[in-house]
C-alpha cells in the first residue's frame, strides 16, 4: 500500500515536471508550428544560470526567477535571430519540412558544447530551498518530501498564471489568435511577429523552471551530460504528443500521465527500462490515439 | 521525363577502387585510418541521404541502427563463429530488419513526430545494451577482423587492411545505391516526398514504399555500424552516443542532402573536423574543456550554417546557379 502511494507521488512529482516542459514544447509549436528539440538544451542553459545566481546570492528564490529570466531573453533571441533566418531561406526547396527539425537539433547540439566549453564537464550542485527527506506518517516514511510537495505547488501555480494569461488577458487573446489564425490576427492589427518571440519567451522560462526542479528534484548535480536533461527532452515532447501538441491542459494531463505511467514500470516492471519506457509509451499512443487526448485533428499522421 | 538507365555505371567504381588502391600505398599510417573512417561515414552518409533526401524521413535513429549491426556482427562472430565476412553480411541483415520495423510505425509518422520517436529511441536504446551480459555491457565487446593474409606481404599494415575493407564496403554500397536511385524506386521515393497526395493519386503505395526506404538505410546504417566497429575494435555503448546521429546529419545535409554526389564532402569533414579543432585549440592554448567540446561546436553549428544558408547543400547549390545562370544566358540570347 505505502508503495502503491510512493510510486504515485514519485509519478505525479516527475510529471509535473514533465508537464512544464510539454508547455514550452506546445507554446513554441503554436507560436511557430516548429518543434523545439533545443528545448531541453535551453532549458539546460537556464538551469546554469540559476546556478550562477545561487553561487552569487546563495538563495534559491532568486535563482529561479533569475534562470527564467534568463531563459526567456534566450529563447526570445533565438527566434527572432535563429527562426526569423530560417523562415527567410529555408521555407522552400526540397528540406524545407526538415529544415527546422534540423536547425534546432543543431542548436541542440551548440549549446551543449558551448555549456560544457564554459561551465566545464563536471557536476556543480543547486541545493534546493527546502529538505527532500521524506515525510513520515503513521511510522512510515514516505518518499514523498517537503521539496517535492513545493515542486508540485510551483507547477500548478505556474501553470494558474499561464492559464489566466492566456485567457483573461490581451497578450492572452493575441497569444491565442496568432495561434490559430496568424493571417487574420495580423489584419486585426496584431503583431504576429511579436506575439511569437512572446511565445517563445514563455517557453523559455517555463523551460527553466523545468530544469531547476527537475535538478533539485534529483540529487542536485547539474553537468551538461547529466541524465536529467536527456531525459527532459524526450520526456517532454513525449509529454507534449500525448495531450495533442496543441493545448496546454493536454500537455498538463500528458505529462502527469507519463510521469505516473514511467513510475510504474521502474517501480514493478524493472528499474532498467528507465529510457526504453518512455519511447514504447510514445509508439503506443501514436498508434492508438495519434491525435493525442485532447487534440481532434489528425496532422501528425502522415 | 521517363529516363532510362540501363547502364550501372559500374567502370566509375572500379576505377575510384583503382585510385584508392594506389592512394593506400603511398600516404602515411594515419592518414590510411583516416581514410578508412572516410569509407564509413561514406556509407553512414548515404543512409541518411537515402532516407531524409529521397524519401523525406527526418531520422536520428540511425546512430541506434549502427550500434544493432555492430553489436550483431559482433555477437554473431563471437558466439556463433560465423566467418568475420558473413558478419558484415548479418550486420546488414539485422539492421534492416530492425529497420523494417521501425519504418512500419515511421511510415504512420509525419516530420516533427519521426524525428522525436527516433530521438527516444536513439538515447533508449545503446543504454539497453548494459542490460545483457551477451552484449558485454559498458566494456563492450571485441571485434577483431583479424591481421592482414600474409599473401599481402609483410609490410602489409592492419590499418591498410582496415581502409581496404572498408573503401571496399562503401564503393560496393555507393554502386548498389546509385543503381536504385535511378531505379522506378528511387523516383517513387522522391515522388512522395515532393507531394504525397500525388505521388498516391499516381497509384504509388507511398506507406510501403517509405518502409523499403528506412529498410534499406537501416541495412546500410548496420553495415557502417559494423565498419565503425572494426576500425575502433570493440563495440559498446560509447561509441554511438546521440552526438554520432547528429554528425551524421551535417554530414548529411553538408554533402547536401538531395543527392548521393557529394556524400564524399559530408565524409572528408566530418573526420577533418576533430584534427581542425585540434589545431585551432591548440593555437588558442586553451583550456581542457574547451578543446573536448570543440568538435561538437563545429559540427552543430555547421549543422545549423548549412540549413540557414545552403539549405540543399553546397554542391547542389553552386549546380542550381550554374543552371540558373545557363538558363539566362540563353533566353538572352534569343
Amino acid at each position: 500500500m505505502i508503495q502503491l502511494l510512493n510510486t504515485i507521488l514519485i509519478g505525479v512529482t516527475a510529471g509535473g515536471i514533465y508537464s512544464l516542459m510539454a508547455i514550452s514544447i506546445v507554446l513554441v509549436w503554436r507560436s511557430t508550428r516548429v518543434i523545439n528539440f533545443a528545448q531541453a538544451g535551453m532549458a539546460l542553459l537556464s538551469t546554469y544560470f540559476g546556478y550562477e545566481a545561487m553561487v552569487q546570492l546563495n538563495s534559491f528564490w532568486i535563482a529561479l526567477p533569475v534562470a527564467m529570466i534568463g531563459g526567456a531573453i534566450f529563447a526570445a533571441l533565438v527566434e527572432i535571430i535563429l527562426m526569423r533566418l530560417l523562415v527567410k531561406h529555408s521555407s522552400t526547396g526540397p528540406i524545407a519540412s526538415v529544415a527546422p527539425i534540423i536547425a534546432t537539433l543543431g542548436l541542440l547540439g551548440v549549446i551543449r558544447a558551448v555549456v560544457s566549453m564554459i561551465w566545464g564537464g563536471q557536476d556543480v550542485r543547486i541545493t534546493g530551498p527546502l529538505s527532500n527527506d521524506g515525510f513520515s506518517v503513521g511510522g512510515e516514511t514516505l518518499v514523498f518530501s517537503p521539496l517535492k510537495l513545493l515542486i508540485l505547488v510551483s507547477v500548478v501555480v505556474l501553470m494558474l498564471l499561464l492559464s489566466i494569461l492566456f485567457q483573461k488577458t490581451n497578450i492572452g487573446l493575441a497569444l491565442r489568435a496568432s495561434a490559430y489564425a496568424p493571417e487574420i490576427a495580423r489584419l486585426s492589427g496584431v503583431k504576429v511577429d511579436l506575439v511569437r518571440t512572446l511565445g517563445w519567451a514563455l517557453a523559455g522560462a517555463a523551460g527553466a523552471v523545468a530544469g531547476m526542479l527537475q535538478t533539485v528534484n534529483g540529487n542536485g548535480n547539474l553537468s551538461p551530460d547529466s541524465i536529467e536533461f536527456s531525459l527532459l527532452l524526450v520526456s517532454g515532447f513525449i509529454a507534449a504528443v500525448i495531450g495533442g501538441l496543441e493545448s496546454l491542459v493536454g500537455a498538463v494531463i500528458g505529462g502527469l500521465l507519463l510521469g505516473i505511467l514511467i513510475s510504474f514500470v521502474l517501480m514493478y516492471v524493472s528499474s532498467a527500462l528507465f529510457f526504453i519506457a518512455p519511447f514504447v509509451i510514445l509508439l503506443a499512443v501514436l498508434f492508438i490515439r495519434p491525435q493525442g487526448i485532447i487534440g481532434a485533428k489528425a496532422g501528425r499522421r502522415a | 521525363m521517363h529516363k532510362r538507365h540501363n547502364s550501372s555505371h559500374i567502370i566509375p567504381f572500379i576505377l575510384g577502387g583503382v585510385v584508392l588502391y594506389f592512394i593506400s600505398g603511398m600516404v602515411d599510417e594515419l592518414r590510411v585510418y583516416q581514410g578508412a573512417s572516410i569509407a564509413v561515414y561514406v556509407v553512414a552518409i548515404s543512409s541518411i541521404i537515402l532516407l531524409t533526401g529521397y524519401s523525406g524521413q527526418v531520422s536520428l535513429g540511425n546512430g541506434a541502427l549502427m550500434a544493432v549491426g555492430a553489436y550483431a556482427a559482433a555477437v554473431s562472430h563471437i558466439s556463433w563463429h560465423i566467418p568475420i565476412i558473413l558478419s558484415f553480411f548479418v550486420a546488414v541483415l539485422v539492421a534492416a530488419l530492425a529497420g523494417a520495423l521501425l519504418g512500419a510505425a515511421a511510415a504512420r509518422l509525419s516530420g516533427p513526430y519521426l524525428a522525436g520517436t527516433t530521438l527516444a529511441l536513439a538515447i533508449g536504446l545503446p543504454s539497453l545494451a548494459n542490460q545483457f551480459s551477451i552484449l558485454g555491457g559498458e566494456q563492450g565487446l571485441l571485434f577483431d577482423v583479424g591481421f592482414p593474409p600474409l599473401s599481402l606481404g609483410e609490410n602489409f599494415t592492419q590499418y591498410k587492411w582496415f581502409f581496404w575493407i572498408a573503401a571496399l564496403a562503401a564503393l560496393i554500397m555507393m554502386w548498389l545505391l546509385q543503381n536504385i536511385l535511378q531505379s522506378r524506386y528511387g523516383r517513387t521515393w522522391r515522388a512522395g516526398r515532393g507531394n504525397e497526395v500525388a505521388a498516391q493519386l499516381a497509384g504509388i503505395n507511398t506507406g510501403r514504399s517509405k518502409i523499403l526506404a528506412f529498410t534499406l538505410s537501416a541495412g546500410l546504417a548496420g553495415l557502417a555500424g559494423a565498419m565503425l566497429s572494426m576500425t575502433i575494435g570493440t563495440v559498446s555503448p560509447s561509441a554511438f552516443p546521440l552526438a554520432l546521429s547528429f554528425s551524421l546529419m551535417t554530414g548529411a545535409v553538408l554533402s547536401g542532402i538531395t543527392t548521393l554526389g557529394g556524400v564524399i564532402i559530408g565524409a572528408v569533414v566530418l573526420v577533418a573536423i576533430p584534427e581542425i579543432a585540434d589545431v585551432v585549440a591548440h593555437r588558442l592554448g586553451s583550456s581542457e574543456s574547451v578543446t573536448t567540446n570543440l568538435p561538437g561546436l563545429i559540427v552543430s553549428g555547421l549543422l545549423i550554417l548549412t540549413v540557414l544558408f545552403v539549405p540543399n547543400g553546397p554542391v547542389e547549390q553552386h549546380r542550381a546557379r550554374k543552371a540558373r545562370h545557363e538558363a539566362e544566358h540563353n533566353s538572352s540570347k534569343k
